[in-house]
């Protein structure tokens, strides 16, 4: 007895995305880390090509499916880093939201690609950071990190938002690319 | 996408421009002065000074006297009954968790405050 999935073209979509992000979180899980907690996030960039080109709805698959997939295959699902990972991807989701609300309801005041990309930095910090000190090293220590992880999301943010603006111009220079989501 | 930066991206980095600042302001302060200090002799709690309140009190140790220097904040040994001086060339203390012990006299001294920069100090 089989029975059939019907897919939708969002969800292929989604799909194609989302393996994109976990290739490059994968590549980039393998760069040295100059602290704790700080990565060029270069996966991001899918997340927000797709926010930017296809809404906010399938940007939130790409970015869990991510984390999820991303941290199976490389053997840090349910540990520590997990965690971190998946509470800085849901702040940042949730931030993502928020802007995607203002960029609707008031279009004028709607953040483009470096706007989004320097929200998802700083809340994916924010939240990483807020676990990290909750669940695990909840020494008042930790907080004078804080300032310093901020200032490098924010650049970091900024770096990724450039560069989703970049690709983005190519992928809309590209008709075969289907851009409207249902 | 057509122009680089949207009038929200503009808001933005302006906002975080005005954050960040305020988070090294928040988390950097320092573990803070400290408005009054603890003196022990031989274990026990003997004093509370304010330490905005100059002067120069005189603490009775196991050995002798030590006396002792307060005022603008800060609190130190000016002369104690011991062969080091350890405890005179610790100098002014000024931050919550500052310590200057007198050991042959069993004379302590620290900085009291919410948020202190040790939790102890073990010589």
């Amino acid at each position: 007895m089989t029975q059939l999935i019907q897919t939708t073209r969002d969800d292929h979509l989604i799909a194609w995305f989302t393996a994109l992000a976990i290739t490059i979180h994968i590549a980039e899980s393998a760069l040295p880390s100059p602290l704790p907690g700080v990565k060029p996030g270069l996966a991001n960039v899918i997340t927000l090509i797709v926010l930017c080109r296809y809404g906010w709805r399938m940007a939130v698959w790409v970015a869990l499916l991510r984390v999820l997939i991303g941290s199976v295959l490389l053997g840090t699902f349910l540990s520590p880093t997990f965690f971190l990972s998946l509470s800085g991807a849901l702040a940042s989701v949730a931030i993502l939201g928020l802007g995607w609300a203002v960029s609707r309801a008031v279009p004028g005041w709607a953040p483009g690609p470096l706007g989004f990309g320097l929200l998802a930095a700083l809340a994916h910090m924010t939240g990483q950071f807020w676990a990290a000190y909750t669940l695990f090293i909840p020494h008042p220590a930790l907080l004078h990190l804080f300032p310093v992880l901020m200032t490098l999301a924010a650049v970091l943010g900024i770096v990724s938002g450039v560069l989703t603006r970049s690709v983005l111009a190519r992928l809309n220079s590209n008709p075969s690319i289907p851009t409207i989501s249902t | 996408m057509n122009r680089w930066l949207t009038r929200g991206d503009w808001l933005l980095l302006g906002a975080v421009a005005l954050l960040l600042p305020g988070l090294y302001a928040v988390y950097w302060h320092g573990s803070g002065q400290g408005l009054e200090a603890r003196v022990w002799v031989d274990g026990k709690p003997w004093a509370r000074i304010d330490l905005f309140r100059e002067q120069h009190l005189d603490v009775p140790g196991v050995l002798g006297v030590s006396h002792l220097e307060i005022g603008n904040g800060q609190v130190r040994f000016t002369d104690s009954p011991c062969q080091n001086r350890q405890c005179i060339h610790t100098g002014w203390l000024n931050e919550g968790g500052d310590v200057a012990a007198c050991l042959p006299n069993r004379v302590s001294v620290q900085i009291m405050a919410d948020d202190p920069r040790f939790d102890s100090i073990n010589f």
